[in-house]
């Protein structure tokens, strides 16, 4: 209560300093007057005792500092005038003012910028109950090189029963689903995620109406219930508080609707899909089967296990469920948590791009220290002054540092501005999905904090040193020498400048010989042939409800619809194939060439299968090296072979006309017809991938979603209008969704390296800007300290080019110096960068080489205006000045 | 001119004054008068100290300030003894006895 009070009267007395100010003055004159009296009433005359009782009182206006330092509010009181002071001074400076300003704002804006991506991606919990305790448990063949594989339900079944470190591991499954069509509106394909009956338990989710499935629910209800995410509740049904309870028709099936989920809910950083249904195991076909690789775990781990322990656990449960069934020999777990896991490929480019924005602001502190100090030369005089007058070193610096510290808030504020609209641009420039949470970044707590310690550091960084140096009074200029140039503190801070500017180019150089690489490597890895011609195709996804299209139809039905589609007159040539190119998932299965030797460790050999339909190779513009293409009218299943599997499989055969069949049971195995060239359809860089390519008879049982390919040299809306439509006459209720263009897939595939080259290009543009600044600022400053020494030599005879010459080695010579110190840094830090780079090496010395020379450019130029000015000195004036 | 060594010692003020406005409210130059009489004009209270002092004890609460007409009808601040005031003064009062009291034995065994 007291410290309410105090606090309340404090405030009173800065705000009603007048007030207070006026009491002070009255409590003193009363004072005086009373002494003045008590001194008469001895018996002087008036004159005399009002001079004793001045005398007596000593500096009235010593007593009252005194007086309101007794009140506490001196530092208030001094920082609201050194604030007053500062906004004096920007006033009178406004273009320094404002370069500062801008400078700042892009150095915090920048960082802000990333941070806030950093922020929603990294460090933001995930909307589950301890989020923590997360893992993702993938199977995983370490022979094989591949670490992250779905799991097989059998393989669940036994982990579950098995693993002693896990409360309980729940099995997810992607799928699709339909609402409405034909009569019911508009088809929209529905994202369904089939999850067992314990998966929210495990996620920790809870309902935001109705409930979620609870163990238990799979043996009473089977799949009959359905939860709905947020997004489909609201967008389709309005939100309506009473669909809990009420039944929907789902992919031609009636559902009941157990609960909603929160808005908040995601799946991993996904959109969490539309629909959660449980999955059942006739689901899965081979259900029983170790090697029905179709799932995907989650699981929580038990209070005090950590992930190592969980990773040796289930490495012994998985090696006893190999060693019992042979489908699953050199087969293990691989346990993560799951925050780390979804952003794997995301978090090194982050914190990579941010450290890269730190050192962009690194580097306009640098620049703006150095204005200050050239600034504080300039003002040496006014602070002379002012200690004169008994300001302290103390005041002098805090002054000085409520000036930076005012003009980082005001760029921070700027930055903020900045920031919001890169990120907005940034989101932009992203493809849907391809960074989890990004659409999460918001403007919050956090990031206001952050933006504001930026300031604060920022503001410290490059005024502290100045203020120091500025207000010591050893450095300082007398009075009497008021500023003149060559005092020892000039000196001293010329120096200090120089270092600094060596320190920028340094810096500088590392940033742009970080975006060369980078740009060095995208450019060559767009340069890569795809093997395949993405020009003038239309892509899109169709995908055929299991209870309208049983496995045994789905053939006939995609010959159709391809026959028709070719017989559109805007349509050159049409094909499906079940992963787009670049797409994700697709099949990974146990092979066998039939009439090779088993492998010698007795181990199955795997290979991606990619299943299409005839004319895909045509479509895809992928040339038919030998054989022929598969044919509607093969009997059975046929196969072609990239040149590189082929080459894997048959090293020293003809693949041509031989058999490969497919897991144990297999004994027929399907022919295959013919070979293609090797495309470039999963991976941008490397070496091809081998692919098996197989008819799509062959594979109705597991491939319910395809990809569409229509080729026509018409604009996209066109080609699909022209597809859609004669889809309908096929079948009016099947959606097609996922539509776009195969130039905007590839370019798709490249947005992450495309994002970073960007980013990192921007980074190193500004910094080499501020660089140039620098340099310029230096060598100009330098050669205006230097006018009387410049006109004395040309008065006794030196050249214009001899000047010129001089004062360009000046900015040469600290270039050079930051140019060495750079190299030697790029080299010590581009190996950070080296999994980004595709065909250059971190320490490309072509690269480093040409930013080395691209710097000395710069600086030469940066020098040369300052060194035509120095030697359009009058000898006659300079040497008066001076 | 008040002689240096009969200056009021740091910390003994705050108790002086405390004494001094206990009987009635009284106002600053009032304040210095009285202790100097109280003292028998052996301790003098320099203005510098005073009203630093004084606005430190009523920033603590222990005094309050009220403006007022003096006894020359004149406006002046008169300050009063608050109930912490007065618990405070007791205390320090206190504590000065036993020191006085401590010191004399020390120079009394001489």
């Amino acid at each position: 209560m007291r410290l309410v009070r105090q606090l309340l009267r404090r405030l009173r007395a800065l705000t009603r300093r007048a007030d207070v100010e006026r009491d002070l003055d009255d409590e003193m004159r009363f004072h005086l007057e009373m002494e003045v009296e008590k001194h008469r009433r001895e018996g002087l005359p008036p004159d005399a005792a009002r001079r004793a009782a001045l005398v007596s009182f000593g500096g009235v206006d010593r007593f009252k500092e005194e007086a309101r330092d007794a009140r506490g509010v001196r530092v208030l009181e001094e920082l609201a005038q050194d604030t007053r002071y500062a906004l004096r001074m920007m006033r009178k400076a406004p273009g320094y003012s404002l370069l500062v300003a801008m400078t700042l704002a892009l150095g915090i804006g920048a960082n802000t910028a990333i941070f806030s991506v950093v922020d929603a991606v990294l460090l933001r919990p995930l909307p589950y109950e301890d989020p923590d305790r997360l893992a993702i448990v993938y199977a995983q063949n370490p022979d094989r090189s591949a670490p992250r594989f779905s799991v097989s339900y059998a393989d669940w079944l036994d982990w579950r029963r098995q693993n002693r470190v896990f409360t309980d591991i729940a099995l997810f499954m992607g799928g699709t689903s339909q609402l409405g069509g034909g009569a019911a509106g508009e088809p929209e394909r529905l994202q369904a995620i089939y999850v067992t009956d314990n998966f929210f338990p495990v996620l920790g989710a809870r309902a935001a109406a109705g409930r979620l499935f609870l163990p238990g629910d799979a043996e009473r209800d089977g799949d009959r219930a359905v939860v709905l995410t947020h997004g489909l509740w609201t967008r389709r049904f309005g939100a309506s508080p009473t669909l809990v309870g009420q039944t929907i028709q789902l992919g031609g099936q009636s559902r009941l609707v157990a609960g909603i989920l929160p808005r908040e809910y995601t799946l991993f950083g996904d959109r969490g899909g539309d629909v959660y249904m449980i999955l059942l195991p006739s689901m899965i076909p081979g259900v029983e089967n170790h090697a029905q690789h179709m799932t995907q775990a989650i699981a929580r781990l038990r209070p005090g296990v950590t992930l190592a322990q969980a990773q040796r656990d289930m490495e012994a449960v998985a090696a006893r469920v190999a060693a019992e069934h042979p489908d699953v020999k050199g087969w293990s777990a691989n346990v993560f948590g799951v925050l780390s896991e979804m952003t794997r490929t995301i978090d090194q480019p982050l914190l990579v791009l941010l450290a890269a924005s730190v050192l962009v602001l690194f580097i306009a502190c640098i620049n703006i220290a150095s204005l200050q100090l050239t600034r504080g030369g300039a003002r040496a005089r006014e602070l002379a002054v002012r200690r004169a007058l008994g300001a302290t070193r103390r005041r002098l610096v805090v002054q000085l540092l409520v000036e930076s510290g005012l003009l980082a808030l005001i760029g921070g504020a700027a930055g903020l501005g900045v920031s919001v609209a890169a990120t907005r641009a940034l989101v932009r420039l992203v493809p849907n999905g391809s960074v989890p949470r990004l659409e999460e970044v918001a403007v919050n707590g956090r990031l206001l904090l952050f933006t504001l310690g930026t300031a604060l550091v920022t503001g410290l960084l490059f005024g502290l040193w100045p203020a120091l140096r500025a207000a010591d009074p050893r450095l300082a200029p007398s009075l009497r020498e008021g500023g003149r140039k060559g005092s020892a503190g000039n000196v001293q801070s010329a120096r200090l400048r120089r270092a600094l500017v060596v320190t920028e180019v340094a810096l500088a150089l590392v940033l742009v010989v970080g975006a060369g690489l980078v740009v060095q490597s995208f450019r060559r890895m767009l340069s890569v042939n795809p093997g395949f011609r993405p020009e003038q195709l239309a892509t899109m996804r169709l995908s055929l409800p299991r209870g309208r299209y049983p496995d045994s139809v789905q053939f006939d039905f995609y010959r159709s619809l391809i026959d028709r589609l070719t017989a559109n007159p805007a349509i050159r040539g049409a094909a499906a194939v079940n992963i787009p190119p670049f797409g994700g998932g697709g099949i990974v299965t146990n092979i066998r060439p039939i009439g090779q030797p088993p492998t010698t460790d007795g181990s199955k050999l795997m290979s991606p299968v990619v299943v299409v339909t005839p004319g895909y190779f045509k479509v895809m513009g992928i040339p038919l090296l030998r054989g022929r293409d598969v044919a509607w009218t093969d009997r059975n299943a046929t196969l072609i072979l990239s040149s590189s599997a082929a080459r894997r499989l048959w090293p020293d055969a003809d693949a041509l006309g031989k058999r490969i069949a497919f897991g144990t049971r297999d004994t027929v195995g399907a022919e295959i017809v013919g070979i293609v060239a090797d495309a470039r359809t999963r991976e941008r860089t490397g070496d091809p991938l081998p692919i098996i390519y197989m008819l799509s008879s062959g594979a109705s049982s597991i491939v319910r979603t395809m990809t569409v390919i229509v080729q026509g040299n018409a604009p996209l809306p066109v080609m699909v209008g022209a597809a859609r439509s004669t889809l309908r006459e096929l079948d009016s209720t099947l959606p097609l969704y996922n539509i776009r263009s195969m130039e905007q897939v590839v370019d798709a595939s490249v947005a992450q390296p495309r994002l970073n080259t960007t980013l990192l290009s921007i980074f190193a543009a500004v910094a080499l800007l501020l660089a140039t600044v620098g340099i310029y600022g230096v060598v100009s400053y330098s050669v205006s300290q230097r006018t009387h020494e410049m006109g004395l030599r040309m008065a006794l005879g030196a050249r214009a080019s001899d000047v010129r010459g001089m004062v360009v080695r000046e900015g040469a010579l600290l270039a050079a110096i930051g140019i060495v110190l750079g190299l030697v840094a790029s080299r010590l830090t581009t190996p950070v960068i080296a999994s980004w780079l595709y065909g250059v090496s971190p320490g490309d010395p072509l690269t480093f080489a040409g930013v080395a020379l691209l710097l000395v450019a710069i600086a030469l130029a940066a020098s040369w205006i300052p060194a035509r000015r120095a030697t359009r000195v009058d000898p006659v004036i300079a040497m008066r000045e001076g | 001119m008040p002689v240096d060594n009969n200056d009021v010692l740091q910390g003994t003020l705050d108790l002086l004054i405390l004494k001094a406005v206990s009987l009635d409210p009284m106002h600053g130059w009032g304040i210095a008068q009285r202790i100097q009489q109280m003292s028998r004009e052996v301790l003098q209270v320099n203005q510098g100290s005073l009203y630093p002092a004084l606005h430190r004890l009523e920033d603590r609460e222990w005094i309050a300030a009220e403006w007022g007409v003096s006894e020359n009808n004149r406006r002046a601040k008169y300050y009063s003894l608050t109930k912490t005031g007065r618990r405070q003064l007791a205390a320090e009062a206190a504590t000065w006895r036993r020191f006085s009291a401590a010191v004399d034995a020390i120079l009394a065994t001489s």
